[in-house]
C-alpha cells in the first residue's frame, strides 16, 4: 500500500505555445510532466509513483479547449476540453451520445470539471472512460514535437497499462472524431465496481450505422475498457455484425464473442460475462438510436 | 404519528432546523483541523510496514539533522502504563514499543514548522525490524500452537462469554422445526469525512490542552491520562464540532498522545492531522463474525429457543470487544421477541489486523442479521406470514426478557403492523414483479447502556440577567443533532425560543462531560439532565413570581418569554423583566442545575448476561424494497419503510435523517464494503478510490412513522434512536434480496458476483 503524501516540489512553468512546450519537454527528458486537469497526475505525484521535476501548464495556450467543425475531417476536440463540456454539449449528447455518455459517466461534477479529454487519453489507465467511445467513434489524435506532428489513431496510442507510443517531447493537441454516417447512432454501457462514483469495471461503447430503409448494419465499431491492458476494440463482434440484418440474436452472439476477445485479469470470470451483456446493451442502444435517427435516412 | 398523538409542546416534537446548521452550511463551523495556535508545529506519525513485526531498534538522528524538524518521539518517551476500556484487557500503549501489531501501527512522530518536512522527516527515520508471522485470520488465531500477539498473554482469545437461559435442549425439543446455519461478516471502515486530528498544547507547567476530532471526549481524557500518567486536573480537553464519529473516535488515539508528547518536548503547540488513507488503512473497523446459529419454533411460528455460537475477529487491540459480545447476545438476540430458552457461546480473538471496537450500531446489525435472516428463512419454510409471525413473537409493554431484562414500554407490534400497511404487504403477493424482493427485519435499541465507571449525566442552565440562557451539558454534537434535541428541551421547560439558548464547545473545565456518545445515549441520558436543569431554573425563578403574581410557585407557567399562573393567565409578566427582578431586585443569579443517574440499573454482569442495561428500550421495523438486475447481479435498494417506537422524537425530522442515514451506512456492508488485506496483513485500500461507501446516489426513497409511546422514563417521553435502523438494515436487505432471486446469501457482503454465481447456476 502507498500512503497518499503531500505534494512533492518542482518548478512549474507555463506554456504560451506548443513550441514552447515541446521545447520544455525536449531540453528536459524523463524530468518534465505536462498538467492537463491533474486529476490524474497529482494523485500520482503524492502517491510518488511519478517525482516530476518540472511540470508544465497547457492552459495558456490558445485553442486546446475548444470544440470546432474541422470541415471533412469531422469534429476537432481540443486536447483540454473537459469532460463537464463534452458531457452538456448537445451537439455531442445528440450526434456523439456514447461520448458524451462516457465524459458524463467520470467521477464526480469537480473531477469532471477539471479533468480533461486527452488527460484521460494521455493517462491511459485501462479503465478510461472515454477511450471506448473514441474507438467506437474511430476517433484520430494529432500528436505533436518540436519537429511536426503526425496523425495517429486511437487504436494504435496505448502500449499497455499507463503506456502510449507518446514520446518523451510529444505532445497531443486535438482529438478528431469523423461525423457518423448515413442512418447512425451510438451508445455506451457500463458497470462499475461498486457504487456510482467508482472505477469502471467493464464499459462498452458501440457506434453503428444503418443501410437505408432497413436493419441492416452497414458499419459497427466497439470499444471496451477495464477488461485488457488496454482500451481495446473488440474486432471479431464487430465483424459478426457488418453487412447483417440486425436482431437480437445476432447481438446476443456478438456480444459473446466480444466477452471472448476481453482479457481481463482481476474478477476475470465476471468481468468477462459482464463484457457480454454491455456489449449486448451498448449495441442494442445504438442500433435503436440509429433507427430512429431521421437524419440521412432520405440519401 | 397520529394526529391523535400531538402534544401540546411548543418546541419538543417539532422538525425545527438544527442550531448548528448554518455554521456548517457556510462553511463557518470549527473543526479541529481548522485550529491554529500560536508558535504551532505540525507533526507527522511514522507508520508500521510491518503487521507483526519486532522493533529491534529506532534510530532518528537523521531525522533531527533536517532542518526544520524540532523534535522526534517514539513509544520510549511514554510512561509505558497501558491503558483500554476494561480493566481486564489493557493492552495498547501510546505507541509501539517493543512490537508492532498490525499494518499502520505508529512507531515514532515527528514535528516540524511545518508538515512538508515534518513528512520528509519520517524517510529519515531508520527502524530496524525482525518480522513475525502475521496472524489474520480467526483460525491463524484459535488454532493449536498459533502465533501468540499479546507477550503478557498465552492465547489469542481476548475475551469470552457464556450464556444459559431456561434449557436450551428442552427447549429444541420442544419445538416442531429447528434449523441451523452459519452466517460470515465482514471487516468494514467507518467511513466519517474528517479524518482524525489533534492540536495540543503542554505548557509550562506542564498542564495540557487537547482540542480534537473527538466523538467522546470524556473517553479520549481518561484513556489520555491514564496512559499519561497524569490527573484529570493536568488534563482540559475541549472539542469543537467534530466531522463525524460513527463510533470511530471515542478513544485516546496516536495522534493525540504523540502531539502532546512533541508539545511537551518542544515547548509549542503541535498539530496533526491523520489523512484518510491512514485513518482506512490503520484505524477502527467492524469486526468480521462467524456466527452459527441455531432456532427452534413452534408449527405456528411461536418462538422457542435459539443457540448460538460466534466468533469475532478484532484486530490488534481488545477495545470494547468483550462487551461488543456480551452485547451481541443481550441486545441484539434477546429482544424483541420473547423466546424461553437461549444459550450462546463467544469468542473475541486478536489478530494482526487493525483493531476492531464498536461501529455504528455496536454488535447489534450483525446479531440481528444472523438471527433475522434464519428466522425469515424458517419462516418461509412453514408458508407462514412473515409479518404475523413476527408480531406474534414481539414483546409487549411491561414483559420481561429471559435473561430478566425488563422493558417498559414496547411499540413494536404496532410497528409491524403499520409497516405492513406502508409497504401494502396483504396484496404485493398477487403483483409481484420478477427480480423484485422486499424484506422485513426488526430490532431493538438501548436507551445508552450503563458502562463500568462514570455513566451519570449533567447539565447547567444559567440564565442572564437579559433573559438569554446559556445551556452547559456533557453532550458532544457530532453531527447527529445533540445540540438542537438538547436546546428543544430547555427551551421547551423555559419557554424561550429554541435560538435563544446558547450553547458552547464541550470542555472539561466547564461541563461535566458525558460519558460518551454511544448506544444512542445522549437525548435520553443528557436530555434527562437539561430538562431537569431547565427546570432547577424555572423552579428558582417561580418562588421569585408566585408573590408578584399573587400565586402558588407550583401554579407558575413559563410559556412565550411569558410567566403567568395557570389559574390566571390574563395576568403575566414578561420573561426578562422576571430575571431582572431575580438579579436586580433580590440579587439572586439563576443558575439551575440537572442531572440523571439512571442508577437503579444495575451494572451490567458480563459474566452471565443477566439483568437490566437500559431504562427504556426503543423498537425499530423496517421493509427494505430491492431490484435485481439478473444479467448483472447487481442490487439495488429502492425503497426503505422505517416504522419504529422510539417513546416520542424529540426533532422528527432529525431522526428521520439518523435512521435514513444509518440505512444508507449499514447498505454498503450488506452489498459491497470490505476491507481487504494482503497475505501480509496489509491494507489492499487506502482511498474512498478504492474503499467504497455507498453516497447519496445509492441512498433508496425513504418513508418513516412514529408510533408514539411517550415512555414514562425518558425525557418528554423519548427514548434512545440514533442506531436504530443499523440493528434492521442488514437483515431488512439479505431477506429482500432472497425474496427476489429466490436464494440466500449468508456471507456478506452480497456481492453481483456472488448473486451471479447462483443465477447463472440455476439457468
Ligand atoms: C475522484 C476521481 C474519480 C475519477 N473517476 C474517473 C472515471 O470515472 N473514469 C475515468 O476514466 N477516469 C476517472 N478519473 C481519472 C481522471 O479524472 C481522468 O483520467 C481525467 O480525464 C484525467 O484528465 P486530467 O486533465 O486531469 O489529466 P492530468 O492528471 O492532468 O494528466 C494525466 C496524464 O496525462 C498526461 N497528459 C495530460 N495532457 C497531456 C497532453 N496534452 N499531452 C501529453 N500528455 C498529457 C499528464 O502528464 C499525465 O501523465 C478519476 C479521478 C479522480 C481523482
Amino acid at each position: 500500500m502507498t500512503y497518499i503524501r503531500r505534494l512533492p516540489s518542482f518548478e512549474y512553468v507555463s506554456a504560451s505555445t506548443v513550441k514552447e512546450a515541446c521545447a520544455v519537454l525536449s531540453n528536459n527528458k524523463g524530468k518534465v510532466k505536462i498538467l492537463a486537469g491533474g486529476t490524474d497526475l497529482l494523485v500520482q505525484m503524492k502517491e510518488r509513483k511519478v517525482v516530476p521535476e518540472y511540470v508544465i501548464g497547457l492552459k495558456q495556450i490558445s485553442g486546446l479547449n475548444k470544440i470546432e467543425e474541422n470541415g471533412k475531417a469531422g469534429l476537432r476536440i481540443g486536447t483540454l476540453v473537459t469532460h463537464h463540456e463534452i458531457a452538456r454539449s448537445p451537439q455531442m449528447q445528440e450526434n456523439f451520445t456514447c461520448l458524451a455518455k462516457a465524459c458524463e459517466k467520470i467521477g464526480t461534477p469537480q473531477v469532471r470539471n477539471l479533468g480533461t479529454i486527452g488527460g484521460n487519453l494521455c493517462n491511459a489507465g485501462p479503465s478510461a472512460d472515454s477511450a471506448p467511445a473514441l474507438l467506437a467513434l474511430g476517433a484520430v489524435l494529432t500528436l505533436q514535437t518540436g519537429r511536426g506532428e503526425r496523425q495517429v489513431p486511437l487504436e494504435k496510442f496505448f502500449t499497455g497499462p499507463f503506456s502510449t507510443i507518446l514520446e518523451e517531447d510529444e505532445l497531443l493537441t486535438f482529438i478528431t472524431i469523423p461525423h457518423l454516417k448515413g442512418k447512425s447512432g451510438s451508445a455506451y454501457h457500463y458497470l462499475t465496481k461498486r457504487t456510482a462514483v467508482d472505477e469502471t469495471l467493464v464499459g462498452a461503447a458501440a457506434a453503428l450505422s444503418l443501410k437505408a430503409g432497413d436493419d441492416v448494419c452497414e458499419d459497427v465499431k466497439i470499444g471496451l475498457c477495464s477488461v485488457a491492458p488496454t482500451p481495446i476494440r473488440a474486432l471479431k463482434a464487430e465483424s459478426k455484425l457488418k453487412g447483417k440484418k440486425l436482431t437480437d440474436g445476432l447481438i446476443e452472439e456478438a456480444s459473446r464473442i466480444a466477452s471472448g476477445e476481453s482479457r481481463p485479469r482481476s474478477w476475470a470470470e465476471y468481468r468477462r460475462d459482464m463484457v457480454a451483456v454491455m456489449v449486448k446493451r451498448a449495441v442494442t442502444e445504438a442500433w435503436h438510436r440509429a433507427a430512429a435517427n431521421k437524419k440521412g435516412s432520405g440519401k | 404519528m397520529n394526529k391523535s398523538d400531538l402534544k401540546d409542546y411548543a418546541v419538543v416534537g417539532k422538525p425545527i432546523r438544527r442550531v448548528d446548521g448554518p455554521a456548517k452550511v457556510t462553511g463557518k463551523a470549527t473543526y479541529a483541523g481548522d485550529l491554529l495556535l500560536p508558535g504551532t508545529l505540525h507533526g507527522k506519525i511514522l507508520r508500521s510496514p510491518y503487521a507483526h513485526a519486532r522493533i529491534l531498534n529506532i534510530d532518528y538522528s537523521r531525522a533531527m539533522k533536517l532542518h526544520g524538524v524540532r523534535a522526534v518521539v517514539t513509544g520510549r518517551d511514554f510512561p509505558g502504563v497501558r491503558y483500554g476500556f476494561m480493566p481486564q484487557t489493557r493492552d495498547q500503549l501510546p505507541m509501539a514499543t517493543d512490537k508492532v501489531k498490525h499494518y499502520g501501527e505508529a512507531v515514532a512522530a515527528v514535528a516540524a514548522i511545518d508538515e512538508d518536512i515534518a513528512e520528509e522527516a519520517l524517510d529519515l527515520i531508520d527502524v530496524e525490524y525482525e518480522e513475525l508471522t502475521p496472524v489474520l485470520t480467526i483460525d491463524d488465531a484459535m488454532k493449536e500452537g498459533a502465533v501468540i500477539i499479546h507477550d503478557h498473554m498465552d492465547t489469542n482469545i481476548a475475551a469470552s462469554s457464556k450464556m444459559h437461559f431456561g434449557d436450551v435442549e428442552k427447549g429444541f425439543k420442544e419445538s416442531d422445526y429447528i434449523r441451523e446455519e452459519k452466517f460470515t461478516t465482514q471487516r468494514v471502515s467507518i467511513g466519517f469525512i474528517e479524518p482524525h486530528a489533534v492540536i495540543v498544547n503542554v505548557d509550562n507547567s506542564g498542564n495540557v490542552l487537547i482540542q480534537g476530532s473527538k466523538q467522546s471526549p470524556y473517553i479520549t481524557w481518561r484513556h489520555f491520562c491514564r496512559a499519561m500518567d497524569l490527573p484529570l486536573g493536568k488534563v482540559r480537553i475541549i472539542n469543537p464540532y467534530v466531522g463525524g464519529g460513527f463510533s470511530g473516535k471515542h478513544e485516546a488515539l496516536d495522534l493525540d498522545f504523540a502531539a502532546a508528547a512533541l508539545s511537551k518536548k518542544t515547548g509549542f503547540p503541535v498539530k496533526i492531522v491523520l489523512s484518510q488513507d491512514e485513518v482506512i488503512a490503520a484505524f477502527k473497523q467492524r469486526h468480521a463474525k462467524h456466527v452459527e446459529i441455531k432456532i427452534g419454533m413452534k408449527k405456528d411460528g411461536t418462538l422457542v429457543a435459539c443457540e448460538c455460537k460466534m466468533i469475532a475477529e478484532g484486530g490488534a487491540y481488545a477495545s470494547v470487544g468483550p462487551f461488543n459480545i456480551v452485547i451481541f447476545a443481550t441486545s441484539g438476540l434477546l429482544l424483541p421477541y420473547r423466546m424461553s430458552h437461549f444459550k450462546y457461546e463467544a469468542h473475541r480473538v486478536y489478530t494482526n489486523k487493525p483493531w476492531c471496537g464498536s461501529v455504528r450500531g455496536q454488535s447489534i446489525p450483525i446479531a440481528r442479521f444472523a438471527f433475522e435472516s434464519l428466522f425469515n428463512m424458517m419462516i418461509d419454510d412453514l408458508g407462514l406470514d412473515q409479518l404475523e409471525v413476527r408480531k406474534k413473537n414481539s414483546i409487549l409493554s411491561g414483559e420481561s426478557t429471559i435473561n430478566k431484562m425488563t422493558v417498559g414500554t414496547a411499540g413494536m407490534v404496532e410497528a409491524i403492523e403499520k409497516l405492513g400497511e406502508m409497504i401494502g404487504w396483504d396484496g404485493r403477493k398477487k403483483k409481484k414483479a420478477p427480480y423484485r424482493g422486499i424484506g422485513i427485519a426488526c430490532s431493538p435499541q438501548v436507551s445508552g447502556a450503563r458502562m463500568g465507571g462514570h455513566f451519570g449525566s449533567s447539565a447547567v442552565v444559567k440564565v442572564d440577567e437579559d433573559g438569554g440562557v446559556c445551556l452547559i451539558h456533557g453532550g458532544t454534537e457530532i453531527g447527529q443533532g445533540c445540540d438542537t434535541v438538547l436546546a428543544q428541551m430547555a427551551a421547551e421547560v423555559i419557554g424561550v425560543p429554541v435560538e435563544e439558548i446558547r450553547q458552547m464547545e464541550e470542555d472539561s473545565d466547564v461541563a461535566v462531560l458525558e460519558a460518551g456518545m454511544f448506544s444512542s445515549r445522549c437525548t435520553f441520558w443528557a436530555g434527562h439532565a437539561v430538562k431537569r436543569a431547565a427546570e432547577d431554573a424555572c423552579q428558582q425563578l417561580a418562588e421569585i413570581a408566585a408573590p408578584l403574581l399573587e400565586a402558588s410557585k407550583d401554579d407558575i407557567v413559563f410559556k412565550n418569554k411569558t410567566v403567568f399562573s395557570r389559574k390566571n393567565p390574563g395576568r403575566a409578566i414578561a420573561f426578562i423583566d422576571l430575571v431582572r427582578n431575580a438579579y436586580y431586585t433580590k440579587g439572586q443569579p439563576i443558575y439551575g442545575r440537572g442531572s440523571y443517574s439512571a442508577s437503579n440499573i444495575p451494572m451490567p454482569d458480563l459474566k452471565t448476561g443477566e439483568g437490566d442495561v437500559t431504562n427504556a428500550w426503543a423498537f425499530f421495523a423496517q421493509a427494505v424494497e430491492v431490484e435485481v438486475d439478473p444479467e448483472t447481479g447487481r442490487v439495488k435498494v429502492l425503497k426503505s419503510v422505517c416504522t419504529r417506537d422510539v417513546g416520542r422524537p424529540i426533532n422528527p425530522m432529525l431522526l428521520d435523517a439518523q435512521l435514513e442515514g444509518g440505512t444508507v451506512f449499514t447498505s454498503g456492508q450488506a452489498l459491497y464494503e470490505e476491507c481487504c488485506f494482503d497475505e501480509k496483513g496489509r491494507p489492499l485500500q487506502n482511498s474512498f478510490l478504492d474503499y467504497k461507501m455507498p453516497t447519496v446516489m445509492e441512498a433508496p426513497e425513504n418513508e418513516h412513522f412514529d408510533i408514539i409511546t411517550d415512555d414514562p422514563n425518558g425525557p418528554f417521553g423519548a427514548k434512545g434512536a440514533g442506531e436504530g435502523s443499523n440493528g434492521t438494515t442488514l437483515a431488512a436487505i439479505a431477506n429482500a434480496v432472497e425474496d427476489a432471486i429466490g436464494v440466500r446469501i449468508k456471507d456478506l457482503p452480497i456481492t453481483p458476483e456472488k448473486i451471479l454465481a447462483i443465477l447463472k447456476q440455476r439457468r
